[in-house]
């Protein structure tokens, strides 16, 4: 394989673990089992507990905007180590969970925050990297 | 010192080659981004391993103490006849969850603790005591396998992190270069012929002149 072809692959896998399609906070907190399929056919699961916590942060009229999982943006353009969280309800929620001030309806982190983003998120939170 | 790519000096081989360099840019930040994600995700799962590490290691030591009052109470060959006895089958669902992509394994375990009437040694040869030292063992199992468990993650995401850092460093230190200096050397071979052909026009202009 030529290297290109090698680049080209490994920025095809990069976002694999994605949903097909998110749910939302709502919907996964009336599922059974609530979980997502990624787009490589394995399944993500949510942790209930981290969805309640996740409810417990916002109002019950905006549980059913906030999309899970969470969506850290990680684009070069922005720097290394620097996410962007998009969405109204996202940005509000990360804002609590890292004790920030309420901005727009994006959200620039930085590494350590995405890293204490993912502790207290591990399930409801994903990687997205964008070119 | 990278070693210049075999090109031919052409203006198509100059645009393919800054594509390559653009792609091949991209690939090295994106993987960069990468790493760091992996670098948090894995000093995330060693934390947790020291508190599961530490959580086991006190519930073994309290297991052990429990286990020694057993040998006391009980006798040393009675509480060895119990072990053999004891079932040591334990239902545990074995899954995969995915850390962007990595497959790190979920282990799923039911009850660990069982009755004194389900472990399966009988009951008239031994004591309370000994219970309470399988009770303790039984806790330290179930602290045990979520500590496999975590360090399956941990050496999952390991192997990966290594993966990408090698095409990183590939990457940075060989590609790019390469092709870095095979364009380097283009657009110098370009620049050479426009000046020979510069040259060479005024030499005929200047020798048509000479004729006239």
């Amino acid at each position: 394989m030529s290297a290109d072809r090698l680049i080209k692959f490994e920025l095809s896998k990069l976002n694999v673990h994605l949903p097909e399609r998110r749910l939302s906070l709502k919907e996964a907190l009336s599922s059974a089992k609530p979980q997502v399929v990624s787009r490589d056919g394995s399944v993500h699961t949510f942790k209930r507990e981290e969805l309640e916590f996740l409810a417990g942060l916002l109002p019950e009229a905006d549980r059913d905007k906030l999309q899970v999982p969470i969506l850290i943006a990680l684009e070069p353009k922005l720097g290394r180590g620097t996410a962007r969280i998009s969405g109204e309800a996202e940005v509000k929620v990360v804002s609590q969970v890292l004790e920030k001030e309420l901005t727009a309806v994006e959200l620039l982190i930085y590494r350590p925050e995405v890293a204490i983003l993912r502790r207290k998120l591990p399930t409801t939170t994903q990687y997205l990297f964008l070119w | 010192m990278a070693i210049a790519l075999a090109v031919s000096p052409t203006r198509m081989e100059l645009l393919k080659l800054k594509q390559r360099v653009g792609l091949a840019q991209k690939g090295h930040d994106l993987l960069k981004e990468k790493m760091d994600a992996l670098v948090i995700e894995f000093f995330e799962v060693l934390r947790r391993i020291q508190e599961a590490r530490m959580k086991a290691f006190d519930q073994l030591s309290v297991a052990h103490r429990a286990l020694s009052m057993g040998f006391a109470v009980v006798g040393t060959l009675e509480t060895k006849q119990a072990s053999k006895e004891t079932k040591r089958e334990l239902q545990v669902e074995i899954s995969t969850r995915h850390i962007m992509g990595i497959a790190v394994p979920a282990v799923e375990v039911g009850e660990v603790e069982r009755s004194a009437l389900v472990r399966g040694y009988g009951l008239h040869m031994t004591s309370s005591v000994l219970d309470e030292a399988s009770r303790e063992f039984e806790r330290a199992l179930k602290l045990l396998i979520e500590l496999a468990e975590l360090e399956a993650s941990a050496f999952a995401i390991v192997r990966e992190l290594e993966k990408t850092k090698r095409r990183v460093n590939a990457l940075e230190y060989i590609l790019i270069p390469r092709l870095r200096e095979a364009l380097k050397f283009i657009m110098m071979r370009l620049d050479e012929m426009e000046r020979e052909n510069f040259t060479r026009l005024k030499r005929i202009k200047a020798m048509m002149e000479k004729r006239e």
